[in-house]
Protein backbone atom coordinates (compact mmCIF):
# COMPACT_ATOMS: atom_id res chain seq x y z
CA UNK A 1 0.00 0.00 0.00
CA UNK A 2 1.25 3.59 -0.73
CA UNK A 3 -0.59 6.65 0.31
CA UNK A 4 0.18 10.20 -1.39
CA UNK A 5 -1.30 12.64 1.38
CA UNK A 6 -0.32 15.71 -1.03
CA UNK A 7 -2.63 14.12 -3.81
CA UNK A 8 -4.19 12.33 -1.80
CA UNK A 9 -4.14 8.96 -3.64
CA UNK A 10 -4.16 5.65 -1.87
CA UNK A 11 -2.44 2.80 -4.07
CA UNK A 12 -3.16 -0.70 -3.68
CA UNK A 13 -1.38 -4.04 -5.12
CA UNK A 14 -3.64 -7.37 -5.96
CA UNK A 15 -1.94 -10.20 -6.80
CA UNK A 16 -3.87 -13.25 -8.99
CA UNK A 17 -2.02 -16.44 -8.07
CA UNK A 18 -2.26 -20.30 -8.82
CA UNK A 19 -0.57 -22.53 -10.97
CA UNK A 20 -0.63 -22.98 -14.43
CA UNK A 21 -3.46 -22.38 -17.15
CA UNK A 22 -5.25 -22.20 -14.08
CA UNK A 23 -7.43 -19.25 -15.46
CA UNK A 24 -5.43 -16.22 -13.84
CA UNK A 25 -5.03 -14.44 -17.49
CA UNK A 26 -8.33 -14.87 -18.63
CA UNK A 27 -9.54 -13.58 -15.33
CA UNK A 28 -7.91 -10.02 -15.34
CA UNK A 29 -9.07 -10.00 -19.19
CA UNK A 30 -12.32 -10.72 -18.41
CA UNK A 31 -11.89 -7.69 -15.53
CA UNK A 32 -10.47 -5.16 -17.87
CA UNK A 33 -13.23 -5.83 -20.47
CA UNK A 34 -15.57 -5.21 -17.90
CA UNK A 35 -14.25 -1.86 -16.15
CA UNK A 36 -15.87 0.68 -17.21
CA UNK A 37 -12.81 2.90 -20.06
CA UNK A 38 -12.64 6.04 -17.75
CA UNK A 39 -12.18 3.43 -14.73
CA UNK A 40 -9.17 1.28 -16.12
CA UNK A 41 -5.28 1.45 -17.46
CA UNK A 42 -4.12 -0.46 -20.20
CA UNK A 43 -4.00 -4.33 -19.81
CA UNK A 44 -0.20 -5.08 -20.16
CA UNK A 45 1.03 -8.89 -20.61
CA UNK A 46 4.47 -9.79 -20.84
CA UNK A 47 3.90 -13.33 -22.35
CA UNK A 48 5.63 -16.02 -24.40
CA UNK A 49 5.61 -16.79 -28.23
CA UNK A 50 2.93 -19.65 -26.88
CA UNK A 51 1.03 -16.89 -25.54
CA UNK A 52 1.64 -17.58 -22.06
CA UNK A 53 2.29 -15.70 -19.27
CA UNK A 54 6.45 -15.09 -18.86
CA UNK A 55 6.38 -11.57 -16.15
CA UNK A 56 3.11 -11.17 -15.62
CA UNK A 57 -0.24 -9.36 -16.80
CA UNK A 58 -0.99 -5.78 -14.79
CA UNK A 59 -4.15 -3.22 -15.25
CA UNK A 60 -5.08 -0.38 -13.10
CA UNK A 61 -8.46 0.63 -11.78
CA UNK A 62 -8.91 4.25 -10.74
CA UNK A 63 -11.73 4.88 -8.88
CA UNK A 64 -13.54 8.25 -8.15
CA UNK A 65 -12.82 10.09 -5.13
CA UNK A 66 -14.11 8.61 -1.98
CA UNK A 67 -14.16 10.45 1.45
CA UNK A 68 -11.09 12.85 -0.26
CA UNK A 69 -8.73 9.41 -1.47
CA UNK A 70 -8.68 8.73 -4.68
CA UNK A 71 -7.87 4.33 -4.77
CA UNK A 72 -6.19 2.89 -7.35
CA UNK A 73 -5.43 -0.55 -7.89
CA UNK A 74 -2.86 -2.56 -9.13
CA UNK A 75 -3.69 -5.73 -10.34
CA UNK A 76 -1.40 -8.42 -11.53
CA UNK A 77 -1.05 -12.21 -12.54
CA UNK A 78 1.75 -14.32 -11.72
CA UNK A 79 3.08 -16.85 -14.01
CA UNK A 80 2.47 -20.64 -13.35
CA UNK A 81 4.37 -22.49 -14.64
CA UNK A 82 6.36 -23.83 -12.33
CA UNK A 83 10.20 -22.36 -13.61
CA UNK A 84 9.11 -19.31 -13.11
CA UNK A 85 8.55 -19.60 -8.83
CA UNK A 86 11.43 -16.72 -8.61
CA UNK A 87 8.89 -14.49 -10.90
CA UNK A 88 6.10 -15.14 -8.98
CA UNK A 89 7.67 -14.60 -5.79
CA UNK A 90 9.09 -11.11 -7.36
CA UNK A 91 5.32 -10.15 -8.69
CA UNK A 92 4.11 -10.84 -4.55
CA UNK A 93 6.22 -7.95 -3.58
CA UNK A 94 4.05 -5.93 -1.97
CA UNK A 95 1.18 -7.30 -2.50
CA UNK A 96 -1.97 -5.78 -0.43
CA UNK A 97 -4.06 -8.80 -0.89
CA UNK A 98 -4.25 -12.41 -3.10
CA UNK A 99 -7.26 -13.86 -5.71
CA UNK A 100 -5.73 -17.90 -5.87
CA UNK A 101 -6.88 -19.29 -9.00
CA UNK A 102 -7.45 -22.86 -8.31
CA UNK A 103 -8.19 -25.32 -11.39
CA UNK A 104 -11.12 -27.16 -10.17
CA UNK A 105 -10.19 -30.16 -12.50
CA UNK A 106 -9.84 -32.68 -10.10
CA UNK A 107 -6.16 -33.49 -12.08
CA UNK A 108 -4.94 -30.28 -11.36
CA UNK A 109 -5.30 -30.86 -7.60
CA UNK A 110 -2.14 -31.52 -6.78
CA UNK A 111 -0.88 -28.65 -8.94
CA UNK A 112 -3.12 -26.58 -6.74
CA UNK A 113 -1.83 -27.59 -3.51
CA UNK A 114 2.09 -27.17 -4.70
CA UNK A 115 0.79 -24.00 -5.77
CA UNK A 116 -0.75 -22.88 -2.36
CA UNK A 117 2.93 -24.38 -1.08
CA UNK A 118 4.55 -21.88 -3.03
CA UNK A 119 2.36 -19.38 -2.32
CA UNK A 120 2.48 -19.16 1.51
CA UNK A 121 6.58 -20.00 1.19
CA UNK A 122 6.96 -16.54 -1.26
CA UNK A 123 4.63 -14.74 1.76
CA UNK A 124 6.64 -15.75 4.47
CA UNK A 125 9.79 -15.26 2.58
CA UNK A 126 8.85 -11.43 2.06
CA UNK A 127 8.41 -10.89 5.28
CA UNK A 128 4.62 -11.29 5.20
CA UNK A 129 2.18 -13.40 7.89
CA UNK A 130 0.45 -15.91 5.18
CA UNK A 131 -2.15 -16.20 7.90
CA UNK A 132 -2.93 -12.14 7.93
CA UNK A 133 -2.17 -11.71 3.94
CA UNK A 134 -6.31 -10.40 2.68
CA UNK A 135 -7.07 -13.74 0.43
CA UNK A 136 -10.00 -14.79 -1.56
CA UNK A 137 -10.52 -18.49 -3.40
CA UNK A 138 -11.27 -18.59 -6.88
CA UNK A 139 -12.17 -22.34 -7.60
CA UNK A 140 -12.37 -21.40 -11.24
CA UNK A 141 -13.24 -24.26 -14.50
CA UNK A 142 -16.30 -24.84 -12.41
CA UNK A 143 -18.67 -25.38 -15.94
CA UNK A 144 -16.01 -28.59 -16.88
CA UNK A 145 -16.55 -31.96 -15.42
CA UNK A 146 -14.75 -34.21 -12.97
CA UNK A 147 -14.26 -31.34 -11.35
CA UNK A 148 -13.29 -31.50 -7.21
CA UNK A 149 -16.27 -30.37 -4.90
CA UNK A 150 -15.54 -26.85 -3.39
CA UNK A 151 -15.69 -28.51 0.05
CA UNK A 152 -12.90 -31.14 -0.89
CA UNK A 153 -10.87 -28.15 -2.46
CA UNK A 154 -10.67 -25.82 0.31
CA UNK A 155 -9.88 -28.55 2.81
CA UNK A 156 -6.86 -29.80 0.64
CA UNK A 157 -5.55 -25.99 0.31
CA UNK A 158 -6.11 -25.76 3.86
CA UNK A 159 -8.74 -22.74 2.87
CA UNK A 160 -11.11 -23.36 4.67
CA UNK A 161 -12.34 -19.92 6.37
CA UNK A 162 -11.12 -18.01 3.05
CA UNK A 163 -14.01 -15.92 1.26
CA UNK A 164 -14.73 -18.32 -1.82
CA UNK A 165 -16.25 -18.27 -5.39
CA UNK A 166 -16.91 -20.57 -7.95
CA UNK A 167 -16.38 -18.60 -11.30
CA UNK A 168 -16.02 -19.90 -14.87
CA UNK A 169 -13.39 -17.19 -16.01
CA UNK A 170 -13.93 -17.70 -19.62
CA UNK A 171 -17.88 -16.55 -19.54
CA UNK A 172 -16.98 -14.19 -16.22
CA UNK A 173 -19.28 -16.06 -14.10
CA UNK A 174 -18.36 -14.63 -10.21
CA UNK A 175 -14.95 -12.97 -11.44
CA UNK A 176 -16.19 -9.50 -10.48
CA UNK A 177 -17.45 -10.79 -7.28
CA UNK A 178 -13.77 -12.31 -6.28
CA UNK A 179 -12.19 -9.38 -7.33
CA UNK A 180 -14.79 -6.79 -4.58
CA UNK A 181 -14.61 -9.38 -1.93
CA UNK A 182 -10.79 -9.52 -2.30
CA UNK A 183 -10.44 -5.00 -2.59
CA UNK A 184 -12.46 -5.08 0.66
CA UNK A 185 -10.52 -7.27 2.81
CA UNK A 186 -7.55 -5.40 1.58
CA UNK A 187 -9.18 -2.05 2.79
CA UNK A 188 -10.22 -3.64 5.75
CA UNK A 189 -7.64 -4.78 6.77
CA UNK A 190 -5.51 -1.22 5.47
CA UNK A 191 -8.23 1.12 7.38
CA UNK A 192 -6.32 1.58 10.63
CA UNK A 193 -4.31 3.61 8.23
CA UNK A 194 -6.88 5.37 6.73
CA UNK B 1 7.78 -2.31 1.96
CA UNK B 2 5.27 -5.00 3.23
CA UNK B 3 3.96 -2.48 5.76
CA UNK B 4 3.50 -0.52 3.44
CA UNK B 5 4.09 3.72 2.96
CA UNK B 6 2.13 6.50 3.79
CA UNK B 7 4.10 9.90 2.55
CA UNK B 8 2.55 13.62 4.03
CA UNK B 9 2.55 16.66 1.88
CA UNK B 10 5.74 18.22 3.28
CA UNK B 11 7.83 15.16 2.62
CA UNK B 12 6.33 14.75 -1.07
CA UNK B 13 7.15 18.49 -1.78
CA UNK B 14 10.81 17.50 -0.84
CA UNK B 15 10.36 14.67 -3.40
CA UNK B 16 9.12 16.54 -6.33
CA UNK B 17 11.76 18.98 -5.43
CA UNK B 18 14.57 16.64 -6.10
CA UNK B 19 12.83 15.43 -9.28
CA UNK B 20 12.23 18.93 -10.61
CA UNK B 21 15.52 19.71 -10.01
CA UNK B 22 16.42 16.81 -12.07
CA UNK B 23 14.05 17.42 -14.90
CA UNK B 24 15.60 21.14 -14.94
CA UNK B 25 18.96 19.74 -15.24
CA UNK B 26 18.81 17.19 -17.97
CA UNK B 27 15.31 18.40 -20.04
CA UNK B 28 14.44 15.27 -19.68
CA UNK B 29 10.68 14.06 -20.73
CA UNK B 30 9.00 12.38 -17.49
CA UNK B 31 10.90 11.64 -14.39
CA UNK B 32 8.99 8.91 -12.52
CA UNK B 33 9.67 7.56 -8.87
CA UNK B 34 8.00 4.32 -8.09
CA UNK B 35 8.47 1.81 -4.84
CA UNK B 36 9.82 -1.51 -5.52
CA UNK B 37 6.53 -2.55 -6.03
CA UNK B 38 5.58 -0.83 -8.55
CA UNK B 39 3.42 1.38 -7.37
CA UNK B 40 3.77 5.22 -8.37
CA UNK B 41 4.92 7.59 -6.06
CA UNK B 42 5.74 10.96 -7.46
CA UNK B 43 6.07 12.21 -11.43
CA UNK B 44 7.61 14.88 -13.20
CA UNK B 45 6.82 15.70 -16.60
CA UNK B 46 4.68 14.00 -19.10
CA UNK B 47 4.40 10.58 -21.04
CA UNK B 48 3.53 11.47 -24.73
CA UNK B 49 3.11 7.49 -25.24
CA UNK B 50 1.97 5.30 -22.08
CA UNK B 51 1.29 5.55 -18.67
CA UNK B 52 3.17 6.22 -15.62
CA UNK B 53 1.69 3.60 -13.46
CA UNK B 54 2.41 1.13 -16.57
CA UNK B 55 5.97 2.34 -16.67
CA UNK B 56 6.03 1.82 -12.99
CA UNK B 57 4.75 -1.35 -13.28
CA UNK B 58 7.29 -2.70 -15.20
CA UNK B 59 10.21 -1.30 -14.23
CA UNK B 60 9.80 -2.67 -11.14
CA UNK B 61 9.48 -6.06 -13.10
CA UNK B 62 12.46 -5.25 -14.70
CA UNK B 63 14.83 -3.67 -11.47
CA UNK B 64 13.34 -7.29 -10.04
CA UNK B 65 15.00 -9.00 -12.71
CA UNK B 66 18.04 -7.31 -12.83
CA UNK B 67 18.83 -7.49 -9.19
CA UNK B 68 18.07 -12.08 -9.69
CA UNK B 69 20.27 -11.85 -11.99
CA UNK B 70 23.12 -10.00 -10.48
CA UNK B 71 22.64 -12.58 -7.27
CA UNK B 72 22.98 -15.28 -9.26
CA UNK B 73 26.27 -14.26 -10.54
CA UNK B 74 27.37 -13.19 -6.51
CA UNK B 75 26.92 -9.95 -6.40
CA UNK B 76 26.07 -9.06 -2.82
CA UNK B 77 24.66 -5.94 -3.50
CA UNK B 78 22.47 -5.55 -6.53
CA UNK B 79 21.63 -1.65 -6.35
CA UNK B 80 22.62 -0.14 -9.53
CA UNK B 81 21.50 1.54 -12.62
CA UNK B 82 20.72 0.23 -16.16
CA UNK B 83 19.53 1.90 -18.99
CA UNK B 84 17.74 1.13 -22.28
CA UNK B 85 19.16 3.36 -25.56
CA UNK B 86 16.56 3.67 -28.16
CA UNK B 87 16.37 5.24 -31.47
CA UNK B 88 13.92 7.92 -30.37
CA UNK B 89 13.30 7.41 -26.71
CA UNK B 90 15.72 6.30 -23.99
CA UNK B 91 14.83 4.69 -20.30
CA UNK B 92 17.00 5.08 -17.08
CA UNK B 93 16.66 3.26 -14.59
CA UNK B 94 17.99 3.41 -10.87
CA UNK B 95 17.72 1.34 -8.29
CA UNK B 96 17.50 3.30 -4.49
CA UNK B 97 18.77 1.45 -1.28
CA UNK B 98 16.21 -1.47 -2.80
CA UNK B 99 13.42 0.15 -1.91
CA UNK B 100 12.54 2.46 -4.43
CA UNK B 101 13.22 3.48 -8.21
CA UNK B 102 13.83 6.55 -10.09
CA UNK B 103 13.04 6.19 -13.91
CA UNK B 104 13.98 9.04 -16.30
CA UNK B 105 12.59 8.71 -20.08
CA UNK B 106 14.75 11.03 -22.48
CA UNK B 107 15.47 11.82 -25.79
CA UNK B 108 17.79 10.23 -28.03
CA UNK B 109 19.69 13.74 -28.61
CA UNK B 110 20.51 14.16 -24.36
CA UNK B 111 23.39 12.56 -23.72
CA UNK B 112 23.58 9.55 -21.50
CA UNK B 113 26.24 11.02 -20.03
CA UNK B 114 24.22 14.07 -18.39
CA UNK B 115 21.51 11.98 -17.00
CA UNK B 116 23.36 9.86 -15.27
CA UNK B 117 25.75 12.13 -13.69
CA UNK B 118 22.26 14.25 -12.05
CA UNK B 119 20.14 11.22 -11.26
CA UNK B 120 22.94 9.79 -9.17
CA UNK B 121 22.93 13.54 -7.46
CA UNK B 122 19.39 13.16 -6.85
CA UNK B 123 19.43 9.41 -6.11
CA UNK B 124 21.77 10.47 -3.25
CA UNK B 125 18.86 13.01 -2.02
CA UNK B 126 16.35 10.52 -2.34
CA UNK B 127 18.32 7.86 -0.23
CA UNK B 128 18.39 10.10 2.41
CA UNK B 129 14.81 11.07 2.39
CA UNK B 130 14.49 7.19 2.62
CA UNK B 131 15.13 7.72 6.64
CA UNK B 132 12.07 10.06 6.61
CA UNK B 133 10.29 7.61 4.62
CA UNK B 134 10.48 4.84 7.45
CA UNK B 135 9.52 7.42 9.88
CA UNK B 136 6.10 8.46 8.68
CA UNK B 137 4.75 4.66 7.76
CA UNK B 138 1.90 4.32 9.63
CA UNK B 139 0.66 7.89 9.90
CA UNK B 140 -2.66 8.63 10.94
CA UNK B 141 -4.94 10.89 9.39
CA UNK B 142 -8.65 12.19 9.40
CA UNK B 143 -10.46 9.93 6.92
CA UNK B 144 -13.70 8.51 8.06
CA UNK B 145 -12.89 4.58 7.35
CA UNK B 146 -17.03 3.67 7.62
CA UNK B 147 -17.76 6.92 5.04
CA UNK B 148 -14.44 5.39 2.91
CA UNK B 149 -16.34 1.71 3.13
CA UNK B 150 -19.49 2.83 1.90
CA UNK B 151 -18.22 5.64 -0.69
CA UNK B 152 -15.69 2.11 -1.93
CA UNK B 153 -19.01 -0.14 -2.26
CA UNK B 154 -20.58 2.67 -4.68
CA UNK B 155 -17.46 3.12 -6.68
CA UNK B 156 -16.91 0.10 -7.60
CA UNK B 157 -20.61 -0.99 -8.85
CA UNK B 158 -20.25 2.28 -11.17
CA UNK B 159 -16.05 0.99 -12.30
CA UNK B 160 -18.10 -2.03 -13.52
CA UNK B 161 -21.91 -0.84 -14.51
CA UNK B 162 -21.94 -1.51 -18.08
CA UNK B 163 -23.65 1.98 -18.93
Amino acid sequence: MYINWKLREINLKIVYYGPSLSGKTTTLQYVHSKTHPDRRGDLVSLKTREDRTLYFDYMQIELGMISGLKPRFNIYTVPGQVYYKQTRKLVLKGADGVVFVADSQQGRLRDNILAVRDMRRDLGDLGFNPEQMPLVLQCNKRDLENIVPVTVLKNRLKMNGVPTFETIAIQGEGVLDGLKTIINRVVNKTEHRL
Amino acid sequence: MSNGLSLPEELMGKIDHILDHLQQKTRTDCIILADVSGQVISTQGHMVDGTPSTVAALAAGDVAAMGELTRQIGEENPHGSFFHEGDQKSIYLHNIAGSFILIVIFRAETPIGLVRLFAKRAVEKLRELTIEFEEVIDKPSPVDSEDFKSGLTRELEQAFSDD
